[in-house]
């Protein structure tokens, strides 16, 4: 297989953009990709496009993809896997581009969530990942997927609520100086802990913001990769992993399987470990997840996580940077932009043009856990080529 | 002459010394599935090892959940009956379930259900035995059907009070009790205030939990505490039913201690959707709480499914009764308000004793976020939702913990 660059990278700012619909979200995040591609980019180089949404707002997605951003002319698909569905476009481009079918392809993530009212958001979204007969009907709401397994989780490990707390404070902290970042304020570990309760075990800081908006990604081959920059981010490795879908049929709730799958396969096809990591952007839709994803990317040894975030290892400065652009916590998380994002991230950390750099960073993973915490994303970028 | 084998109880925990309250996830079908389940462990307790013969279901409340769409159905699975015994749907009080329970065939099951809203709320279900089974004999006695109906409730109106309690007393249950003409004194009377049914009985009557369907049986109940058989009566406005219990039969009380109704928060918002393909795919071993046992293989699987969790068989599955006790595995407690759904709630995943099956289920009978990791408790069917109008009946666990203080009560009399 060629190898794969990232090129040009943009997005949105995340936020509730309750006065732009994704019309304007698309072209605005594909329009930014397009200006920051070193050496310019003729849209008619573009090939194909993949395109990650889970809800679509108005009508049909790759329709409007194709539509808003004058791409009539090229194949679009429309990649859904759950909050895997970012990671996932950017692998099923990179495969496109690897095999030689393209040169040069689009990848965008995007999603409106801030578009139905707020009471009927949750039904809506419900139906997305639950069984309709047994778990729809108990209102299984986003935060308690996950508590679920965090609440074992805090049983079984040294881990506690202070420890949620100081991911979310890490984060918090991390999106200051991200201006595409919905929540640039402080918090402290305290405020975290006496916040109102959303699902015990997690409080409102525990929790992603909803968030609208859209990113946008280049990836080329090897062969044309000069036509654009002198300074590309490489595809190093990409994988995916699933899981059974419903809670009750899995076995240990203090690990993602998906997680630990995704990132062996795409360790793998690094040829790396994950010692290798100098900075990484981890699925934090609830503070806890960023804690047991620690363990299952292999950061941490088993029940470990709790020792990296008391000990400042994945804050900036720290050995490991987990989330400098604030993660999903705090710079937001329109499901199908998610993965993108990190990757738009991801690529200007390894250019050393991030808001928020990690001093040196070469290499860098992106994951997405998803359905809820049955599928699983892992993207490995590298500014070295391998 | 009709023999009474067993008769089962059911009180929600929540209420005041005025009574008892539904649960957000009750209504007259869980209810009356509690106190027959209750009726019909007493019965197998009682007597052989075999599930009791029952041929016939009668199902008295004046609160059915649905008047087209069925109750009958749920009812039966709820209870672990087969699909083909006959379930009547009847509306009515105490009298109209001693009519019933006076001249019922062997095998009939007589369920009375108060179920309303403002309470007081209860249910109690009596076995009539199959053939010559063991219990005691009940038979009527007399009957007067008149109307006064000083409380009254249109189909689809809401309910009128007349409120004119001397009328009521005089007019109504003095004279129905007049015409009954009894050759002694009642010993319990249902459907009366404490101190009216007191000055009408010899000696003193415990009190009732309930006045409507299920307090007749709960008279019937009571007779333990009376010590022995007599005349039993229950009222409604102008009418009354008399019945001579020979006895004091076998009883089976599922009443939890009580607790304060929980401060909770509704939601306004759009209809929960349903499926209806999927609610009848799901139904059988939803509401009878079965697993689907591999053929190949005999794994057990909740919901059952086409390809085993074991050994990927799909030559077929067939529907197994799971255990009813469990140990929480993980729990969490949603506070965000949930529309359509009151929220405080606790999900709990729950480990089943003795086999290798979970649960996903909601937390019933505690204060929500009281159930820890590791607490035990039981199974037990409840009205999960509403959806688009249609109740959704599942099984969630009644912690150990919130029945324990009760155990005395709780215990076979």
């Amino acid at each position: 297989m060629r190898r794969v660059a990232v090129v040009g990278a943009g997005m949105t700012a995340f936020g509730e953009h309750f006065g732009l619909g994704i019309k304007e979200l698309l072209p605005m995040a594909v329009s930014e990709m397009a200006a920051h591609v070193d050496k310019g980019l003729n849209r008619d180089d573009i090939q194909a496009a993949w395109f990650g949404e889970l809800t679509t707002s108005d009508g049909f997605p790759t329709g409007i993809l194709a539509d808003t951003c004058g791409l009539l002319d090229i194949p679009v698909t429309r990649v859904e896997n759950a909050c895997a569905t970012g990671n996932d476009a950017v692998r099923n481009a990179t495969y496109a581009v690897a095999s030689g079918a393209f040169d040069v392809v689009l990848v965008v993530g995007a999603d409106k969530v801030r578009e139905s009212s707020a009471r009927s958001t949750f039904w809506e979204w419900a139906g997305l990942t639950r069984d309709m007969a047994w778990d729809y009907p108990l209102g299984l709401v986003a935060p308690a997927n996950f508590a679920l397994h965090v609440a074992r989780y805090l049983h079984e490990s040294p881990a506690t609520k202070e420890h949620l707390a100081m991911v979310a404070v890490k984060n918090h902290k991390h999106a200051l100086p991200n201006p595409k970042a919905q929540l640039r304020y402080e918090i402290t570990v305290e405020q975290a802990l006496n916040a109102p309760v959303v699902v015990a075990p997690f409080n409102l800081y525990d929790c992603t913001p909803q968030s609208d908006g859209a990113a946008a990604l280049l990836l080329v081959s090897e062969d044309v990769v000069e036509r654009y920059t002198d300074r590309p981010v490489w595809v190093r490795g990409v994988g995916l992993g699933l899981d059974r879908v419903m809670h009750q049929h899995k076995k240990d709730m203090t690990t993602f399987p998906p997680t630990v799958k995704a990132s062996k396969a795409a360790y793998a096809m690094a040829g790396i470990g994950p010692e290798d990591i100098d900075v990484a952007e981890v699925h934090d839709c609830f503070t806890g997840v960023e804690l047991i994803s620690y363990e299952d990317l292999g950061f941490a040894e088993k029940f470990g996580a709790y020792k990296l975030i008391e000990n400042g290892v994945t804050s900036i400065g720290g050995a490991k940077p987990v989330n400098p652009s604030g993660g999903l916590k705090a710079k937001g998380h329109p499901p199908g932009a998610t993965g993108v994002a990190q990757c738009v991230e991801l690529f200007e950390q390894l250019r050393g043009e991030a808001a928020n750099q990690v001093d040196g960073a070469r290499t860098a993973l992106a994951h997405n856990i998803g359905g809820p915490t049955a599928v699983s994303a892992v993207t490995i970028l590298s500014s070295q080529r391998g | 002459m009709t023999t009474v084998t067993a008769v089962g109880t059911y009180l929600p925990p929540w209420g005041s010394a005025r009574g008892r309250v539904l649960g957000p996830d009750e209504d007259a079908v869980t209810l009356a599935v509690a106190a027959a389940r209750a009726a019909l462990e007493q019965a197998t307790t009682a007597g052989s090892a075999t599930a009791p013969d029952v041929r016939r279901v009668v199902f008295v409340t004046r609160e059915l959940p649905l008047l087209v769409g069925g109750n009958a159905a749920a009812l039966l699975a709820g209870i672990g009956l087969p699909d083909d015994v006959p379930v009547v749907e009847q509306v009515g009080g105490g009298p109209a379930v001693f009519d019933t329970l006076g001249g019922a065939e062997a095998g009939t099951l007589v369920i009375g259900v108060d179920a309303a809203e403002s309470g007081p709320v209860g249910a109690a279900a009596a076995l009539v035995a199959a053939g010559d089974g063991a219990g005691v004999g009940v038979e009527l006695v007399g009957r007067v059907v008149r109307s006064l109906p000083v409380l009254s409730r249109a189909n689809g109106g809401g309910a009128r009070d007349y409120s004119d309690a001397r009328l009521e007393r005089e007019r109504g249950v003095g004279v129905a009790i007049e015409r009954l003409d009894l050759t002694d004194k009642p010993v319990v009377v249902a459907g009366l205030p404490a101190k009216q049914a007191r000055a009408l009985c010899a000696g003193v009557p415990p009190t009732l939990p309930t006045t409507g369907a299920s307090a007749a049986l709960f008279a019937v109940a009571a007779l333990a505490e009376v010590g022995g058989g007599g005349l039993v009566l229950a009222v409604e406005q102008g009418s009354a039913t008399a019945l001579r219990v020979d006895g004091v039969p076998a009883v089976r009380r599922d009443e939890p201690a009580l607790l304060a109704p929980e401060k909770l928060t509704r939601t306004p918002g759009p209809d929960i959707a349903i499926s209806l393909a999927a609610y009848e795919r799901a139904f059988d071993a939803k509401l009878r709480w079965d697993a689907g046992a591999c053929d190949a293989c005999g794994t057990l699987a909740l919901p059952p499914r086409r390809r085993c969790l074991n050994c990927g068989s799909e030559d077929g599955w067939s529907l197994t009764p799971l255990p009813r006790t469990g140990e929480v595995y993980t729990v969490v407690t949603v506070h965000v308000p949930v529309p359509g759904l009151p929220t405080p709630y606790s999900l709990a995943i729950v480990q089943l004793d003795g086999v290798d099956v979970r649960a996903l289920v909601k937390v019933t009978g505690a204060p929500a976020g009281t159930v820890q990791i590791g607490d035990r408790g039981r199974l037990v069917l409840r009205r999960v939702a509403v959806r688009s109008g249609i109740p959704d009946y599942g099984y969630a666990l009644y912690p150990d913990a919130a029945t324990a203080a009760d155990a005395g009560e709780g215990a076979v009399r």
